[in-house]
């Protein structure tokens, strides 16, 4: 099985702030997206199972290759990166092109995505990599099954799950739920050097003569700032559960909250 | 006068409208009338009159797609296909769409921004209409609140179309006076998506209100100690009418569901009224809910890093306040 | 992966680079990655395996899924063939979290060192897969209960016989002992001979008839860790087994320690700043007289010295790492001087960060005090203080003017 994750580099959680230009500062140290890492763990898993190798697809600046590296330590077979200086300040309609395009020059069964980035993403982006390819679209995935030419996916739902299947190749995005990712094997991060980061830019995968990139977008920043800080609060240090528990019923009233 | 706002109502599991929905349209009424547009909902569904009808007490007109095929098929590609529809049929293309930031309403986006060459805002905390300024024509502004709040941002659209999802609990659902009207539409087919059979629908949550949706949760982590010390934080949910939440370490350790998850591979929430049980605030968690109007913490570590942003915060043995604190709000309510 | 051994890094080391400058990317890779299991695997069992005094064989299992087991093995017989400094970083990211954590790796590197300098090729293959992939843990058997710092002293008997070597006494002080498949161990096979020919090793396995634990110390510190006594009741080995030549055992031993010794320099540096750590973060927190008590110069100075003593000791210990990979022909005076230096560093660390913690740092609510004992026994094992001492004195005599 052919398996491709969609992986984005983010800022460490926490860590993140805006440049001068108002676009995302991308100078602070670079993780791989929360979510991302577990639809890998999932697409290793798959892999392990049923044979095959993964392919990471990252659409970022160049310099920033540890966190595919570390996605490559993990286990994965390859990685292509897609970089251009004309991608800097992408909105998510270019980056669904790019995306999109790249998967094209690319052999696969099933196409993997985290659910939302920790970045301000959205979380839009894979259902219109799976619609501009024509592929099914699975979303919300707790769960990943594969069966002879389809796969079969547990949707969360508001009220449970759903049990959704469609043919392969598809678009699967997933949750958190889909299990806990691995630390890379020391093994794996020696291996990791070795292993192939491909990178191609816009003219490679054909869209050279397209509107995409920071020249393109859809959306633009207008402003940004610091939100009010919050008032420092107030501390009630070892109550007595009584004295707790009214404590906190007047800061309710206080509030208007009750 | 440019083109139209459209609102796309979400149904649940028994095909009524959700509460998100009546917060989009109230949110897309005040930006039509602030931008001279017309506010139109749609409702794709099985069974769609009785959801296009609770829309239309926010919206002068709703439009009532029936697609008996999303009973057995994902929704997106369904509500999709019927909005592209009737988007082409339309006198005028429509300019923007307001959604729901849910997981239906980010598939529906990122497909119609494909199939409509449009761009989308997701996660909007506030929408206003604004003049043109810095190179971007009049028309939406949209508030977000990235990394968890520590940065406001105002966004709007280079060309004149946009799809805006929007948070819960960012604005109070306001009906109309005099409700608006629905109308029956059919569409003809000019996208072909690729369905996804629905195979069974597994429902295992109790009804109440989801924690995006809720005025007051009541979270739980490590501290809390076990499912057992979930219990009494469920019955302070049921005496403020809110609803239960959790932090990964809670939910890693199998006390409580995924879906009572806050934070960065959680759920963002912003109630009024956030109150956490033997939750640390490690910054991810802190993501998902430090935008709440007040923040209660009790924990037993007086150096628990939510004391730096909590509004009460109380240092505490859990165990002895939770049942405290119940007893307290039952007597209050007599 | 590089090995300083190419000179890249020796070179790199002159021009002044900062901290990270010499550390290459793989040596850079894998101390983050085992720095990110220590933070969010060991550190959270690190009290608890102080307490219970139990081996904790659930982290022996994640070093060897997690291919640390491996590092100091060649990769023809399934290691990883990490240099000494990539080793010394492993240990030290493991120790600042668990000094009983960080001296799996540390010990399984002693006992397998003997083999790994003056092994056969036949007897690599035999043994290094089992090693290298963590199945096998090893143990290194030399110190006797009268034979500590005078190693050449010992008394365990090994005796030819056809195809085997019999061998008989006891061995005390044996980190691992209880838990190893293999163990090395020096014994006299020529009582006649010259003090520094008597001895020879052997790789024993531990289910070999004859072989018994016969008890377990209860330690101030590194609770985790067994110390056991060893007793070999004419336990018979194949002389396939005898490591390089009879009589090569003592020269073998010292070898041995040359290059083990900064492992337990690097378990030093890892205590001093596992300490450091949670001092600093606790003098940032804790508040008396109005303030964070960091603001108080009295206890920035401590601080300060805590920092210079830790940051001083790992940067020795990476040169000695350096130089010892090199061949450098002082390993011996390169591995006791950053044994010396790390080891009191650690002592005199983690008594500070007890101070700095004031009354809370005597409580077992927060590390610093398991740190102060675990910190101790550096000072005490592979040579004590003393005895580095002598052998950096020698070595500076021995030199010709």
């Amino acid at each position: 099985m052919r398996i491709v994750v969609l992986v984005k580099p983010v800022p460490d959680p926490g860590e993140e702030r805006l440049g001068d230009d108002g676009r995302l500062d991308r100078s602070v140290s670079a993780v791989i997206n929360g979510n991302d890492e577990y639809v890998l763990e999932a697409a290793l898993k798959l892999v392990e199972a049923h044979g095959g190798e993964v392919t990471l697809l990252s659409m970022a600046p160049a310099g920033i290759t540890d966190p595919i590296r570390k996605a490559l330590a993990m286990g994965a077979t390859r990685a292509v990166l897609v970089t251009d200086p004309a991608l800097a300040g992408a909105c998510s309609w270019s980056t669904t092109q790019v995306l999109a395009a790249a998967l094209r020059t690319l052999e696969y069964d099933l196409v993997l995505a985290g659910a939302d980035t920790s970045d301000g993403g959205g979380g839009v982006v894979a259902a219109g990599v799976a619609t501009l390819l024509g592929l099914p679209y699975l979303s919300h995935a707790r769960r990943i099954e594969p069966f002879d030419g389809g796969v079969r996916v547990e949707r969360l739902s508001a009220a449970g799950h759903d049990v959704l299947e469609a043919t392969l190749p598809a678009v699967v995005v997933g949750t958190q739920l889909l299990g806990e990712p691995r630390y890379p094997s020391l093994r794996g991060i020696m291996g990791a050097r070795s292993k192939e980061i491909a990178v191609r830019t816009l003219a490679e995968i054909g869209l050279a003569d397209r509107p995409v990139g920071g020249a393109h977008a859809t959306t633009a920043l207008l402003a940004a700032r610091r939100p009010a800080p919050r008032g420092s609060g107030r501390v009630v240090r070892d109550p007595d559960p009584v004295a707790a528990a009214s404590a906190i019923v007047d800061f309710l009233v206080e509030r208007r909250a009750l | 006068m440019g083109g139209e706002i459209w609102v796309v109502g979400e149904v649940d599991a028994a095909g009524a409208l959700t509460k998100l929905s009546g917060e989009a349209a109230t949110a897309a009424r005040a930006l039509g009338e602030a931008g001279g547009r017309e506010v139109t909902g749609i409702v794709v569904a099985p069974e769609p009159d009785g959801a296009a009808a609770s829309l239309a007490a926010f919206l002068p007109t709703v439009l009532a797609v029936r697609a008996p095929e999303m009973a057995r098929r994902a929704a997106a590609a369904v509500v999709a296909a019927r909005i592209v529809a009737l988007a082409a049929a339309a006198q005028e293309r429509p300019a923007y769409f307001v959604l729901s930031a849910t997981p239906d309403g980010r598939d529906l986006a990122g497909m119609l921004s494909v199939l409509l060459e449009i761009g989308v805002i997701v996660n909007a905390t506030g929408l206003t209409w604004d003049a043109a300024a810095d190179g971007v024509p009049a028309g939406p502004r949209v508030e977000m609140q990235p990394f968890g709040g520590r940065v406001l941002t105002s966004s709007g659209f280079t060309g004149e179309r946009g799809i805006i999802l929007l948070r819960p609990n960012m604005v109070t659902a306001e009906p109309l006076a005099v409700p608006g009207s629905v109308e029956e539409c059919t569409t003809g087919e000019v996208v072909d998506l690729p369905l996804v059979r629905v195979i069974e629908r597994v429902v295992t949550e109790s009804p109440g209100p989801s924690i995006e949706e809720a005025r007051v949760i009541v979270a739980g982590g490590r501290g809390v100690g076990g499912p057992d010390g979930f219990a009494g934080l469920r019955e302070l949910a049921g005496l403020l009418g809110g609803a239960v939440g959790a932090s990964r370490a809670a939910v890693d350790a199998g006390w409580i569901d995924y879906a009572t998850q806050i934070g960065q591979t959680g759920k963002t929430v912003k109630p009024a009224v956030y109150l956490a049980f033997g939750v640390s605030g490690a910054i991810q968690h802190k993501v998902g809910m430090q935008t709440a109007e007040t923040i209660i913490a009790v924990d037993r570590d007086p150096d628990a890093p939510i004391g730096e942003f909590a509004d009460l915060f109380v240092v505490a043995d859990l165990a002895a306040v939770v049942p405290a604190l119940a007893a307290a709000l039952r007597a209050r309510a007599g | 992966m590089r090995r300083p051994g190419c000179g890249r890094c020796y070179d790199r080391r002159v021009v002044a680079a900062p901290a990270l400058g010499r550390l290459t990317d793989d040596q850079r890779a894998i101390r983050d990655a085992v720095r990110t299991l220590a933070r969010e695997r060991v550190a959270p069992r690190a009290a608890e395996i102080d307490r219970s005094a139990e081996f904790p064989e659930d982290l022996r299992v994640l070093l060897a899924e997690q291919g640390i087991l491996g590092l100091p093995f060649p990769e023809r017989h399934g290691g990883l063939g990490a240099d000494l400094l990539t080793v010394c970083l492993a240990i030290e990211a493991l120790s600042a979290a668990c000094a009983t954590t960080g001296l799996i790796l540390a010990v399984q590197e002693l006992g397998a060192l003997p083999l790994l300098l003056a092994g056969s090729e036949e007897q690599l293959g035999r043994f290094v897969p089992g090693l290298a992939s963590g199945r096998d843990l090893a143990a290194f058997a030399l110190t006797e209960a009268d034979a500590g710092s005078d190693a050449a002293a010992i008394r365990t008997r090994a005796v030819r016989d056809g195809e085997t070597y019999v061998i008989s006494g006891a061995k005390r002080f044996i980190s691992h002992g209880s838990v190893a498949s293999l163990v090395t161990v020096f014994a006299v096979t020529d009582p006649e001979a010259d003090r520094h020919r008597r001895i020879s090793a052997f790789v024993v396995e531990t289910a070999s008839p004859g072989f018994s634990v016969s008890r377990l110390e209860h330690k101030m510190g590194i609770r985790g860790s067994p110390t056991a006594e060893l007793a070999f009741d004419d336990v018979r080995v194949p002389a396939a087994n005898l490591l390089g030549a009879e009589g090569d055992g003592f020269r073998l031993a010292m070898r041995t320690l040359d290059r083990s010794r900064p492992g337990i320099a690097a378990q030093a540096v890892g205590i001093a700043q596992g300490a450091l750590d949670v001092a600093a973060a606790y003098a940032g927190q804790r508040r008396q007289f109005g303030k964070a008590i960091g603001e108080f110069q009295l206890v920035q100075g401590l601080l300060a010295d805590m920092d210079a003593r830790t940051e001083a000791a790992r940067q020795l210990l990476y040169t000695a790492c350096e130089e010892i990979e090199r061949g450098a022909p002082d390993a011996g005076r390169w591995s006791a001087l950053c044994k010396l230096v790390a080891g009191d560093a650690a002592m005199a660390v983690t008594t500070d960060a007890v101070q700095v913690l004031g009354g809370y740092g005597y409580l077992d609510d927060f590390p610093v005090e398991r740190m102060m004992r675990d910190a101790k026994i550096t000072q005490l094992y592979e040579g004590t203080q003393q005895i580095q001492r002598l052998v950096i004195a020698r070595a500076l005599l021995a030199r010709k003017p």
